[in-house]
């Protein structure tokens, strides 16, 4: 049964392919899954090095710097296609790297997984590394509460043996609590550097409280919303002691969030077994994922995406581009599909204010654009052009940015897949 | 005369899911924009009876289960009392989210455990767990004219986003702050969404509910310069253009 379905997905698949129906990142999986609803189980079996990594945001680039990371040490290494991180994409991926007769051929399989799906693929398999990046509150609408999603974690890792390492951001107090009674290794990576401490907590923060006893959180300094030098006064849950911290890897991309995935994926490749001097040297060949900091030239200007899809990961694209020596036009754009999350609410816990300060054009433009133009209008921050059309704000923006300036272009999911298509029409990437 | 408000916001800290602080800052940028002087007092738990009896206005946005577990206490035995107070005497709020379910006489959770509520508002919500879909999306309401303020613009519609897993049901102490036509609203079986008692709102629209409905904005603030200088206070006429185009996209949805 196991073949037939990996030969009827894999047809599929082709078929798909063939006829352009789409990129093949969930479908055959899907297909594979209504046929043999285990068959993750029977991948897994195989022996392979699998290592997920979830968490609210930095899944896809840190799931790249992994992959950067082993591949230029030699490993061959499958991953899933970004965004398809649900069970349907898992398997779409281990068909992808399946022969006919189901046999694995790469080294690792190197897995971004869906917060609300990681406890049902912990039921499948025990992967060999599992990596927690971060909980933010993110599309409330499908995810719930930080809480919520905080807990079915707890109750999902504590069957993991003590072979499996989870490496887990230390600066997260929820990831802590989900750390702290494991069987399982658990390793912690953290910033430690208070130079890039906010002078104040921003408002998009959601662990302020202790997640185990509610006392009230004290923080020495936070580098983005609740990310920081935290402990509980009252029931003593406190930031652990790091195995890695930012003085040891330097990240190859801006961004204090890529500082983040620099470590968790430094981290994983010592796990694996690499030495630091390599690498030091892998992440020098890195590029951004698709979106994320993806640069591209056009028309000879420089254009710049930004994944910003919740309060926090916004937050940080605005430190980003207000921060850069690269200066130029930005465009917002704001969907509400089910991609993005139908909830457009969380735009108003971005600190939009932060924009009075920027000397450039701003553009809105996306199914919601409105909402956006008007959360502008009430951070009191000018908006150059509203623009139903995606395709006329591009334009715009294109033709604002001077040849030596940057194109700043911070969309939703969705709008991101959006933008890329209109500068894949035009050639461009 | 300089007109000046107090906003109240109740625990700004941990009643703030996503994006409830839209309405702080559009209540906070209209007053501004007609001179209205306006501070903010952050409602948390050192606050004393005497500053939330200086507030001229009082919000209060939606919370996790856990924040709601961690403010249910106080509200209960510290600030309920003179919030009623302030409410009897025609002091106007805006609760949305989870709120009206605190306000309420109880709100029975999906496995029965039954959570005494503040007693303001003459409703009960109820938890059906599995049997009840969660409500989610986006919502139209109709309301009356009585939202409406001499010398604005006023529409009869109000548009907003519910995501809830209770159901409300109101009794004779307070009428429904709108019909819905789109959506679930209280119960998803009476068409009533939200509640009103005496100016005080309470709805399940979540998040930033005033940008969008610029009319209920300003009719908070219009009742709440009433009832502190007691006597009509004009309201300048504000250009509304984005605020109407962005409500109308909805209703067009």
């Amino acid at each position: 049964m196991f073949i037939v379905s990996i030969i009827i997905a894999k047809f599929a698949s082709f078929i798909i392919k063939f006829f352009h129906l789409g990129a093949g990142a969930t479908w055959p999986g899907e297909i594979a899954l209504r046929l043999n609803p285990h068959i993750l189980q029977k991948f897994s079996k195989q022996g392979k090095k699998i290592i997920l990594v979830a968490g609210t945001n930095g899944k896809t680039t840190t799931v790249k710097m992994i992959e950067t990371i082993l591949t230029h040490t030699g490993y061959s290494v499958r991953h899933n296609a970004s965004g398809a991180n649900l069970d349907n994409g898992l398997v779409s991926a281990f068909l992808q790297d399946a022969r006919w007769d189901g046999r694995l051929s790469s080294d690792y399989f190197i897995f971004e997984v869906d917060e609300a799906t990681l406890p049902n693929i912990l039921k499948e398999f025990t992967p060999h590394i599992l990596v927690l990046t971060n909980l933010f509150r993110d599309q409330l609408d499908r995810y719930g509460e930080v809480d919520v999603i905080a807990e079915k974690w707890q109750q999902a890792l504590a069957s993991l043996p003590p072979s499996v390492t989870v490496i887990a951001n230390a600066d997260d107090p929820h990831l802590v609590l989900v750390g702290e009674k494991l069987a399982a290794t658990v390793k912690y990576f953290g910033l430690e550097d208070p130079s890039l401490f906010l002078p104040k907590m921003q408002h998009a923060t959601d662990t302020i409280y202790c997640p185990r006893c509610g006392s009230r959180l004290t923080f020495g300094g936070v580098y983005f919303s609740h990310l920081g030098k935290w402990a509980c006064g009252n029931c003593k849950l406190t930031h652990p002691r790091v195995d890695v911290a930012s003085r040891d890897f330097s990240s190859p991309v801006e961004g204090v969030y890529n500082r983040y995935n620099t470590l968790a994926a430094a981290m994983v490749a010592r796990e694996v077994g690499i030495e630091d001097s390599d690498i030091k040297e892998a992440l020098k060949s890195f590029t951004p994922a698709f979106g994320r900091m993806e640069e591209t030239n056009v028309e000879g200007k420089r254009v710049k995406i930004l994944l910003s899809k919740n309060p926090t990961g916004c937050n940080e694209s605005l430190r980003t581009v207000l921060s850069s020596k690269q200066k130029g036009p930005l465009l917002l754009v704001l969907n509400d599909r089910i991609p993005d999350g139908t909830d457009v609410s969380w735009i108003w816990d971005v600190d939009f204010e932060n924009l009075k300060n920027f000397k450039e054009n701003i553009f809105v433009s996306g199914d919601r654009c409105f909402d956006l133009g008007l959360r502008l209008k009430y951070a009191e921050v000018p908006c150059k052009g509203m623009y139903r059309s995606l395709e006329d704000a591009i334009k715009e923006g294109l033709k604002n940015c001077k040849p030596d300036q940057t194109f700043w272009i911070l969309p939703t999911y969705s709008a991101m897949l959006d933008v890329r298509k209109i500068l894949t029409g035009k050639k461009i990437l | 005369m300089k007109h000046q408000l107090t906003i109240g916001w109740l625990y700004p800290e941990l009643m703030s899911t996503y994006g409830d602080r839209g309405n702080i800052i559009v209540l906070t940028k209209r007053c501004k924009w007609r001179n209205i002087n306006v501070s903010v007092l952050s409602i948390d738990f050192k606050t004393t009876k005497k500053e939330i009896e200086s507030c001229d206005l009082v919000f209060g946005g939606g919370s996790q289960d856990r924040q709601q577990g961690i403010v249910i206490d106080d509200l209960r035995n510290n600030k309920g009392p003179v919030l009623k107070e302030l409410f009897d005497r025609g002091i106007p709020g805006l609760f949305v989210c989870g709120a009206p379910q605190l306000l309420g006489h109880y709100y029975m959770t999906g496995d029965d455990t039954k959570l005494t509520g503040l007693g303001i508002f003459d409703m009960v919500s109820r938890h059906f767990g599995k049997s009840k879909p969660r409500c989610i999306g986006n919502t139209i309401g109709e309301i009356g004219e009585e939202f409406e303020v001499e010398g604005l613009d006023f529409r009869n519609t109000v548009v907003g986003f519910e995501n809830h897993g209770g159901r409300t049901y109101l009794g004779k102490g307070v009428q429904p702050f709108a019909k819905i036509i789109k959506g679930c609203g209280n119960n998803g079986e009476d068409v009533t969404e939200g509640s009103v008692y005496k100016n005080c709102i309470a709805c399940y629209s979540h998040g930033p509910f005033l940008p969008k409905n610029p009319h209920i904005a300003d009719w908070l603030i219009a009742k709440a310069l009433e009832l502190k200088y007691k006597k009509k206070i004009p309201l300048k006429l504000l250009d509304d253009t984005l605020e109407w185009e962005a409500h109308e996209f909805m209703l067009e949805r």
